[in-house]
């Protein structure tokens, strides 16, 4: 009782959110100056292939009809047409949004399995010298742009050392006839983690040090509650102090820059997949606003959008189940 | 003499080293504890009741040290030190002796086992993301050596102990479904589930409503009773002490200044602080509309006054106070040179006979209390 009603009704709750979503990419699209029949068409285009090209995609109707019946279609599962790939965008965005998952959530794994145990080391070990080299790196963490990172792992790892292959990602359980140099799955699996580390570390590390510092303060605050003090006093080992009772009442903010880290991470990952171009759904974006390709820019966004949701509802929902003084919206 | 006392301080000493100076919120302070009883630690905000009672327990964090003086409970060092050097205002080097429990010691042989504490602050005690239930069961399966069903239906008999209603439901919610009353109680079963000799209770009902505070005090001295467990109860509350406790330590910035059985200290009192503190209790029976507030306040304890450290605001005060430091004696006036179990009534005043340091024929002090210019000990001594 009440965990499940209240994710149904976080669920419910987002699809104004996603109709908003859609609204204001729809106009805002159609107010990019220029539009992709002149581009289709090259600079002199006669009057009447334009009129043709513009019945062909409905852009010659009046914008408030083709909202609505955008707005109709998306309901149903049609994102529309790709004017410049010539292919469904739903098609299109199946086909990209795998690797650009496999590069966020690695890169939030890697942030994770650093950030957690660097920030309660340094909490823990407060003002002592592990505490000052963490919170140096932190800093530095989130004061770097990631594809600065990215561009000097590429410089390091693949220039000068030669270790690591410097562009393009798949998946891992890629067919291994696609995949050049590779006779077996495993080298498939081999190969795509290679390929997965800098991306990942330099999309992971702005998440990290964020995830580091706010695990740290809430931390620190949290070792010096009177329930931690009254486990010690019970004969609690530190361990149990450290990752029991003070570990987890101190995990909400950490959830809650998780989540918003999310955004962050689908926004660097535009940044990223251009530096070591990946095919994943951030060069898509680039690509369809590049081509003016109104339908793929509309899709994509929206997607992200859609993706942005989930993580906040995964944080509003795990923020239910770690604290149980959240109340479910019931009265 | 009679027994062993359960818990014995002597010269217990704790410092805090802050960046204003060294904060010597315990200095010296000795007292026992024998089985089964309730023995109070009274004073004033600041005086150092809690940091003597966590000192006990060896629950004193940075910058808090114990730099000086022996407990032992039931036979074990708690502390202990062979030989104590440092330079004034830095932490000391201490050198452990031989005897005294480690820290992994002290945590599996005396912490929650022997020696439980009750918090002050229901409210904050409880961890607000585990159930009720699942907490006061890891203390006893951590304590009491038993598997998790058995601690289990020991805790939920522990609840239905300290009357909360309905336990078996209740084990299953959280602190936040609980009132302040109800947490404390559920903080007293944690103690007592673990079946420890001693349990200290830093000021438990200072949180709590009047109505509340007597229901757990009720509450406190039936099941002492039951389990005959001693307790040190820590509190500023004359009121609470009269009501449960058997002997009593007052102390004020840092010491024990007066230490007897309940009755002595309220009939024959014999320290002027103690006199001032139950002079400040509001009482009924009292006709004028006026509260009795001892006047001045506590001198800081990083630079306590020379003397006496109570002479800038005792109405008895005189020169002599300023100059002499009193030491903690046993009072004999004839009567009884101790109660039926000899624990002796000290006191800490030069006003008594047992010390003949010229007090008669010193002139009187001006200061806070008799209502002259401010004695400037303090002052001077404070930036």
């Amino acid at each position: 009782m009440g965990l499940l009603r209240y994710t149904v009704w976080r669920c419910l709750q987002a699809i104004p959110v996603l109709v908003g979503i859609l609204t204001i990419t729809f106009f805002l699209t159609n107010a990019i100056p220029g539009d992709p029949v002149s581009i289709m068409l090259g600079p002199t285009p006669s009057a009447e292939m334009v009129e043709q090209i513009q019945a062909r995609y409905g852009l010659d109707r009046p914008l408030h009809e083709r909202y609505f019946s955008y707005l109709a279609g998306v309901a149903q599962g049609d994102l529309g047409h790709s004017i410049y790939y010539d292919v469904p965008v739903l098609t299109k965005i199946i086909e990209r949004l795998p690797v650009t998952a496999y590069l966020v959530f690695s890169a939030f794994g890697f942030a994770l399995l650093t950030a957690i145990p660097l920030g309660v080391i340094s909490a823990k070990r407060r003002n002592e010298p592990v505490d000052h080299v963490s919170r140096i790196v932190a800093l530095i963490g989130v004061s770097t742009p990631s594809f600065w990172i990215g561009l000097l792992l590429i410089i390091v790892f693949s220039f000068q050392l030669g270790l690591l292959p410097a562009t393009g990602l798949f998946l891992p359980w890629a067919d291994p006839a696609n995949v050049r140099g590779a006779a077996t799955q495993f080298d498939v699996v081999v190969e795509s983690f290679k390929r997965l580390l800098m991306p990942m570390v330099a999309l992971g590390t702005l998440q990290m040090a964020s995830i580091t510092r706010i695990e740290r303060s809430s931390m620190v605050d949290s070792l010096q509650n009177e329930y931690v003090k009254l486990a010690r006093a019970y004969g609690v080992d530190e361990r149990g102090v450290i990752w029991k009772h003070a570990f987890k009442p101190a995990q909400l903010p950490v959830i809650t820059i998780v989540g918003l880290g999310l955004s962050t991470a689908l926004g660097g990952a535009v940044l990223i997949e251009t530096v070591f171009e990946i095919n994943g759904m951030g060069r898509l974006i680039i690509q369809a606003i590049n081509n003016q390709d109104y339908p793929l820019v509309m899709g994509t966004t929206f997607m992200l959008g859609a993706l942005y949701l989930v993580g906040v509802i995964i944080t509003d929902i795990s923020y239910a189940y770690i604290d149980p003084r959240v109340s479910y919206g019931e009265k | 003499m009679s027994e062993e006392p359960l818990l014995k301080v002597e010269n217990l000493k704790t410092q805090f080293f802050t960046e204003d100076g060294t904060v010597r919120a315990v200095d010296g302070i000795s007292f026992e504890v024998y089985e089964g009883e309730l023995v109070g630690l009274v004073g004033e905000s600041g005086a150092g009741k809690s940091v003597a009672a966590l000192s006990v327990m060896r629950l004193i964090d940075s910058p808090g040290v114990i730099v000086d003086g022996e407990v032992t409970f039931k036979g074990k060092t708690l502390v202990g030190y062979e030989e104590t050097t440092g330079e004034p205002g830095e932490p000391p080097e201490l050198v452990e002796r031989e005897e005294m429990l480690t820290e992994e010691e002290m945590r599996t042989q005396i912490r929650g086992r022997e020696i439980a504490i009750i918090f002050q602050d229901p409210m904050e005690s409880l961890n607000p993301v585990f159930t009720v239930g699942s907490q006061l069961r890891e203390f006893i399966e951590l304590n009491r050596d038993l598997s998790g069903t058995e601690a289990r239906a020991e805790a939920v008999q522990m609840l239905r102990e300290v009357g909360i209603p309905e336990p078996e439901k209740r084990y299953e919610q959280y602190p936040h479904q609980f009132s302040g009353g109800m947490r404390q109680r559920v903080l007293i079963a944690m103690a007592l589930a673990c079946e420890p000799s001693l349990i200290i209770a830093d000021e438990p009902t200072t949180a709590l409503d009047v109505t509340v505070e007597g229901q757990i005090l009720d509450l406190v001295e039936e099941l002492q009773r039951k389990y005959d467990t001693a307790f040190v109860w820590v509190t500023h509350d004359m009121g609470v002490v009269a009501e449960i406790c058997d002997r009593v330590n007052v102390m004020y910035l840092g010491e024990v200044i007066e230490q007897a059985n309940v009755e002595e200290l309220f009939y024959d009192t014999k320290h002027p602080y103690t006199e001032a503190l139950l002079a400040s209790m509001p009482r009924p029976d009292r006709t004028t509309g006026e509260l009795n507030p001892i006047r001045g306040v506590m001198p800081e304890a990083i630079n306590p006054p020379s003397g006496c450290r109570f002479h800038s605001r005792c109405p008895d005060a005189r020169e002599v106070c300023r100059r002499v430091h009193p030491d903690l004696r046993a009072i004999e006036n004839g009567d009884h040179d101790g109660d039926e179990n000899g624990r002796v009534h000290r006191a800490a005043c030069v006003k008594h006979d047992a010390f003949d340091v010229g007090y008669p024929e010193s002139e009187p002090l001006e200061n806070e209390a008799t209502g002259g210019f401010e004695v400037g000990l303090t002052q001077e001594g404070s930036r």
